[in-house]
């Protein structure tokens, strides 16, 4: 079972994971088209300049769940490399419950106001010609929290496996996916 | 005091091995409780505290956003993509290499060709974590194929990716110029001589180094054939990706775009190039984006972590602290220069330049004034000292994110001992800075 | 038996404020801790503001949300920077070819000016009163002269707000840059023009070394800066403190706008003789015309759609009439018949 839910954890990742990099190449193509518009047309687009950190904020916001899953967060090793993957996994857990997911409701419930009041006065782009719908970027935070809550439930799982031995060691998670592929 | 013991806890917690940014974010939340009992005291109760510290938290979503709208931030992500597909299309490789074979049996030759390489980026960025991962994603794995010990491979990667901080354009001198009242450009002018001295002694040390010790930053494999002929192949092999960043640096030398958007020109400029090598597919752009999206998430997972930190640290009424001690400095020129420097240099370990630039140099600025110090030469200082502290363990932020893109045997603690020789060479410039302000330009 | 009277019974009151500036950056951020001193010794320390800068709560832009939603009680701002939210408060900062500084404080303080700020400003649940002006902004720095409507179409440059939208019109190509990058893109020509505020605070950036052509304002004749208080806060304030804290709103703003003149006239003293080669310009009637066209056309779209914006749009062009016959009359004159036997 528990098992079974790391596996759809990882299969969600992965999509998110290949969603986010579109966006983000979507950004740089905008950042180039942009250049190019402005230099060689003398034509600019302030709601295509706008687009461009409006992409940018969709690509740092939810990029922390995947990075949390693929343990692509940077951590201070020194002591952390010397653990058994048990102990590993204990402190995963236990960060997750008291570190992580303490700052992320916070966010998130902070967050629900500031978006509910752009939202009730249909806040537009204070720019001549931006974008409008500022809620819809601002909505991005409370959204992207909840996914990294619901991604840390996931990366809980994933390390009582490692407790429980149900998983054969603490390789990288892309890796495992590849090498079980490979199977 | 609170931000005192803040600062260790943070440490020790941060030494458990959990994810830096949300351990930031945890002692933020911990002592942000504590602030709002000492706030509120003597008339504690549940519901006050809970109030109190909500409040403060409430500010998290309005500090979120202005990351997220903070378009030179843009520049992180874009310049990670273009090195990673540099990489990936082993054109990086290749012009390391063959800038190493130039080298010939001297010593450290790839070494150096990283800080030549990260000077040039430093030209066309000006925002933290942007050089230090692209360096980290091209040369590092450079460094350790040809046998480079993880130390000065990480140190020369940290040191050459924080130069964009003082080779303009440059953040932190803008900033600077708005409270020194300076012109922008007079700083980006009078940054240029000691960023280029920084490069030069890092180069002198690389070399030192590896001549002294030759497990260090080994030499090339010797080529076949003659002198003239690996000179030729590989000046062939390094001509394309140096028309990158010619491509890169030009395009805001020339006016058609900002520093921030010359990096997507980079980005595209990359793709082009795989693609002429023949090194291209959608699988290596896709996988060179998820990399991408994972790192800069990592980066600002940090900010977000490191913004509630100085949010709490600044609530718990640390400011005012620093700018009382600040006050009762001496006025005697020397000490005031070592303990206006000693102050920026510890703040540096808590809280980010912004804060620090805006909290401690007003309080600092007319009593330098007072003593008879040039202003153009106290704000090259600070800048100099400021870019030291991106660098310093345990805090700075280079070394989280090179860590962040760094292959798993290289552990925090290389990275650590890597950069202190650097840190030292820039104590070293910053001192020739403050004795011999006329070499430099800074003093007439 | 000595028991202190309600009346002098004072309540302590601590209050913070938020500034859309660092802290650094006067005149625009000298009117809050002013306001926070006055309010302090007209109390005996009873009623305290904390005044943070942009570098502390690091949301310059965020002030309107960040005072309604109670994080801080008061704020610093300026009005337009609200225009994304409500179109109508861009009138309390300053508007292209609107009143001047007496102008805009005459019709504040005697005809409508504020009792429609309040109005706007009611849906947001928070008061906003006038805190400071700048007085008439500059029209910017140019790399090349404007000598015709043509030298504007596809002419690169970075102005925000309704003159933005006006530029526009003109075939200006209005770019967004980031503050930190404008000095490297006026510097390297990615843009070709921008506008900042006056050479109060324009010397500090630099531009005049990199683009020669200093053009005299026409977009904002007298940005008013503005002092927002969340609504409850207020009203909950005793009835003395709630008129000490509107006196002294009232008295620093009347000190910013001489700050500003003071620090602008000193500026450009300086500028002036550090860089004689500045070359201090108006536009050609001919654009001047154009501009105020596009500009009635835009006024005129945004009022067709939004009643409110154009009650007090009428309120301001009806104002004007009269208050510019006098102007005329008074300053002008007199500063014309000054001029010309100084000559
Ligand atoms: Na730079
Ligand atoms: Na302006």
């Amino acid at each position: 079972m528990l098992i079974e839910i790391e596996k759809f954890y990882r299969r969600l990742n992965r999509v998110w994971g290949k969603m986010l990099s579109v966006v983000f190449l979507l950004m740089a193509v905008n950042v180039f088209f942009d250049v190019i518009m402005r230099y060689s047309f003398h034509n600019s687009s302030v709601a295509m300049q706008e687009l461009e950190w409006h992409l940018f904020s969709i690509v740092i916001l939810f990029g922390v769940s995947v990075s949390l899953i693929d343990e692509a967060h940077v951590r201070v090793d020194f002591l952390y490399d010397r653990f058994s993957p048990r102990k590993k996994a204990l402190i995963n857990i236990v960060g997750t419950v008291f570190f992580l997911l303490p700052l992320a409701l916070l966010i998130l419930f902070g967050s629900l106001d500031f978006v509910q009041d752009s939202y009730k006065i249909k806040e537009i782009s204070e720019n001549p010609g931006g974008l409008p719908y500022r809620y819809l970027i601002k909505g991005m935070i409370p959204l992207s929290f909840s996914l990294l809550i619901f991604t840390a439930f996931g990366y809980i799982v994933q390390n009582i496996n490692i407790l429980r031995n149900a998983r054969p060691q603490n390789i990288a998670p892309q890796q495992h996916e590849t090498l079980e592929e490979s199977k | 005091m609170i931000g005192i013991i803040m600062f260790c806890s943070a440490l020790m917690l941060l030494a458990i091995g959990y994810p830096v940014a949300f351990t930031f974010g945890s002692v933020s939340i911990f002592f942000g409780i504590l602030a709002a009992i000492v706030e509120i005291a003597p008339d504690v109760s549940m519901a006050a505290i809970s109030k109190e510290f909500l409040q403060m938290f409430s500010m998290m979503p309005f500090r979120v956003y202005s990351i997220m709208n903070n378009t030179i931030l843009m520049a992180i992500p874009l310049f990670i993509f273009m090195g990673i597909i540099l990489q990936k299309s082993q054109l990086a490789e290749k012009l390391l290499e063959s800038m190493g074979t130039l080298f010939g049996r001297v010593r450290g030759g790839i070494a150096v060709s990283t800080v030549l390489v990260g000077t040039m980026l430093a030209a066309s960025t000006g925002v933290v974590g942007a050089s230090v991962v692209a360096m980290g994603v091209i040369s590092l794995p450079v460094m350790l194929k040809y046998g480079y010990s993880k130390r000065l491979a990480t140190g020369t990667i940290c040191a050459a990716g924080t130069l964009g901080q003082i080779i303009p354009p440059s953040v932190v001198l803008i900033v600077l110029g708005d409270i020194f009242q300076l012109p922008v450009g007079d700083l980006f002018q009078a940054a240029l001589y000691p960023g280029l001295m920084l490069v030069a002694l890092y180069v002198v040390y690389i070399l030192v180094v590896a001549f002294i010790d030759r497990n260090a930053g080994p030499a090339m494999p010797a080529q076949d054939g003659t002198v003239f002929v690996n000179v030729r192949k590989a000046l062939i092999a390094i001509l394309p990706p140096i028309t990158l960043i010619v491509l890169v640096l030009g395009s805001i030398f020339m006016g058609i775009a900002t520093p921030t958007e010359s990096a997507a020109v980079g980005c595209i400029g990359a793709m082009v190039l795989a693609a002429m090598y023949r090194k291209l597919s959608w699988q290596v752009v896709e996988e060179s984006g998820l990399e991408t999206v994972k790192v800069t998430a990592m980066v600002f997972a940090i900010l977000i972590g490191a913004t509630a930190f100085s949010m709490v640290f600044l609530y718990s009424g640390a400011d005012s602290i620093v700018e009382e001690a600040l006050l009762n400095l001496p006025g005697a020129k020397w000490t005031f220069l070592f303990l206006a420097n000693l102050t920026v240099f510890v703040l540096g370990f808590f809280i980010d330049f912004f804060e620090i630039c805006y909290i401690v140099v007003p309080v600092l600025l007319p009593i330098a004034t007072a003593i008879g110090l040039e202003p153009l030469f106290f704000a090259i200082m600070i800048a100099m000292n400021l870019q030291t502290s991106f660098l310093t363990p345990p805090f700075g932020f280079s070394l989280f994110y090179l860590k962040g893109v760094c292959p798993p045997e290289v552990r925090t603690t290389d990275i650590y001992k890597g950069v202190v020789p650097f840190i030292i060479l820039q104590a070293i410039v910053l001192m020739t800075v403050a004795l011999y302000p006329k070499f430099y330009g800074l003093a007439q | 038996v000595l028991i202190a009277s309600p009346a002098l019974a004072a309540e302590k009151v601590r209050w913070k404020l938020a500034m859309t500036w660092p802290s650094t950056l006067t005149p625009l951020a000298s009117p809050a801790p002013k306001l926070a001193k006055i309010v302090s010794e007209m109390t005996d320390g009873n009623f305290e503001i904390k005044v943070d800068g942009a570098e502390k709560h690091k949301a310059a832009l965020e002030i309107l949300d960040m005072v309604k939603g109670g994080q801080f009680e008061m704020g610093h701002s300026a009005s337009y920077y609200w225009k994304g939210k409500d179109i109508t408060t861009v009138f309390f900062t300053s508007v292209p070819f609107g009143m001047t500084s007496d102008e805009q404080n005459a019709w504040l303080w005697y005809d409508d000016g504020q009792k429609l700020q309040e109005k706007v400003y009611s849906k947001f649940n928070v008061y906003s009163f006038p805190g400071g002006n700048t007085g008439v902004q500059m029209g910017g720095w140019f790399r090349k002269e404007i000598k015709s409507l043509d030298d504007l179409k596809g002419l690169k440059m970075r102005i925000p707000g309704l003159a933005g939208e006006v530029f526009a019109k003109l075939g200006v190509n209005v770019t967004n840059i980031a503050p930190g990058e404008m000095y490297t893109s006026l510097d390297r020509g990615t843009i070709d023009a921008l506008e900042w505020v006056g050479p109060g605070m324009d010397i500090k950036m630099g531009f005049h070394k990199i683009a020669p052509y200093y053009y005299t304002g026409w977009h904002e004749p007298a940005s008013d800066m503005q002092f927002l208080i969340n609504k409850e806060a207020f009203d909950k304030l005793p009835k003395s403190y709630q008129t000490v804290l509107k006196t002294a709103m009232q008295a620093v703003a009347a000190d910013m706008l001489s700050e500003n003149f003071d620090a602008s006239a000193k500026a450009w003293e300086v500028m002036k003789s550090e860089h004689p080669n500045i070359k201090v310009m108006t536009f050609p009637p001919e654009v001047l015309k154009a501009m105020k066209k596009a500009n009635d056309e835009v006024m005129e779209a945004y009022a067709a759609q939004n009643p409110e914006f154009k009650e007090v749009y009428d309120s301001q062009q009806k104002y004007m009439k009269k208050a510019r016959e006098w102007s005329k009359m008074s300053t002008q004159y007199y500063l014309e018949t000054t001029e010309a036997i100084a000559k």
